[in-house]
């Protein structure tokens, strides 16, 4: 009513004394008042929500002003696009609701919880290092890996004539014969 | 209706009332009756314009799904301009149909309003009439708003030749208003302008 009382002196009389006297009586609040006011219903915002191009709007005002023009979903404010998975609801300490927010007719979008990166490095399982591989079950698979070896990443296997060459050399055969063996056991069984 | 619109209508007015626009005397809203629904607007012709000191008052309605949907404006004082309906006062204006946005505001359209008399868009126009003597004959254009200002809103620069033509019609018997549109649309010339009336 106090609005309308104003209102209706100021723009009546024109007065610019009235409007000056307002407007310095609500000076100190205004600035930050204003500030967390919905873009909309232009009251302090409750639901807060906030778009990606920054602007603030109560959950519900902005809700149905999507759902007024579900064709051409734009920023009240600025007219970026925008849509209902594309704002970010915002949780202030004191603003603590005790009803669940999903309780309320329209539901607020959740916030966006993205996990903390992980720089550790996983455990070194040591499998394949040096450019080895086992045969499993019937096949020689490690004597084609040795043979046909992309080696990727790994180290290059060592120089023809070094000790571990020759010692390699001599467990591909052993594998090798193990592997025939097998081979033979299951035919002769 | 203790909705949305009426309690942004009256957050507005304040604004309003206490913007820099209305100690300057440029635009102004007042309520017409306590319903907050029905209201009066009122802007000054901008300057270097044919509209230049003139008062033009607007009739501003609010929906109920305001300020999801815009306010319904016309103009009450007649006006000669190529988005403006000479006859109705219906305005042509992207931001009162398809181009609104729930953050405007009663302000923003009123001062939108006074950017459009500034600036028409006859490639857009409400008043095919108007939009071809624009961009056919921009003098006489220039004039006719001029004449229509000073003869409605109260503008201070008149146009004597002008209004000698419609005190001619005038005194023939004519309607004033009507002499005026005649004259006015057929670039005015009295004979044009008379036979369209009396055809």
């Amino acid at each position: 009513m106090s609005a309308t009382d104003s209102t209706a002196g100021a723009s009546g009389s024109g007065g610019s004394t009235q409007g000056a006297s307002g407007s310095s009586g609500d000076a100190p609040e205004q600035p930050d008042t204003s500030t967390y006011e919905c873009n909309i219903c232009l009251d302090t915002a409750r639901d807060a929500v906030i778009s990606h191009c920054g602007h603030l709007f109560c959950w519900p005002c902005l809700h149905q002003w999507l759902e007024t023009r579900p064709n051409r979903q734009v920023c009240p404010v600025c007219k970026a696009g925008i849509s209902k998975d594309k704002v970010i609801p915002l949780y202030g300490r004191g603003s603590t609701d005790q009803k669940d927010p999903r309780d309320k007719v329209p539901p607020r979008p959740q916030g966006l919880r993205t996990e903390p990166e992980n720089n550790a490095n996983f455990p070194g399982f040591g499998f394949g290092e040096g450019g080895f591989q086992f045969g499993i079950g019937a096949f020689p698979f490690g004597f084609f890996a040795t043979t046909f070896n992309f080696n990727n990443g790994r180290p290059p296997p060592p120089g023809p004539g070094t000790q571990q060459h020759g010692e390699e050399q001599f467990l591909s055969k052993v594998f090798l014969w193990v592997a025939m063996m097998c081979v033979v056991w299951l035919l002769i069984s | 209706m203790a909705n949305i619109a009426v309690a942004r209508i009256k957050r507005e007015f304040k604004e309003v009332v206490k913007s820099e626009e209305v100690a300057k005397c440029h635009i102004k809203v007042e309520l017409v009756d306590d319903s907050f629904t029905s209201l009066r607007g009122e802007i000054l012709g901008p300057p270097d314009t044919p509209y230049e000191g003139g008062t033009f008052i607007l009739d501003i309605r609010i929906p109920e799904t305001y300020p999801f949907n815009p306010p319904k404006v016309q103009f009450l004082t007649k006006i000669w301009h190529p988005n403006i309906s000479s006859v109705t006062g219906a305005i042509c204006l992207d931001i009162l149909k398809d181009q609104w946005a729930a953050a405007m505001t009663l302000r923003t359209v009123l001062l939108s309003l006074q950017a459009l008399l500034a600036a028409p868009e006859p490639d857009d126009p409400q008043d095919a009439v108007v939009a071809r003597q624009y961009k056919e004959t921009s003098d006489i254009f220039s004039q006719t708003a001029r004449h229509w200002a000073s003869n409605y809103a109260s503008a201070p620069h008149r146009e004597p030749v002008m209004d000698d033509k419609v005190a001619q019609l005038k005194n023939m018997g004519f309607d004033e208003h009507k002499a005026r549109v005649a004259l006015s649309t057929h670039n005015w010339d009295i004979e044009q302008a008379m036979e369209n009336i009396l055809s």
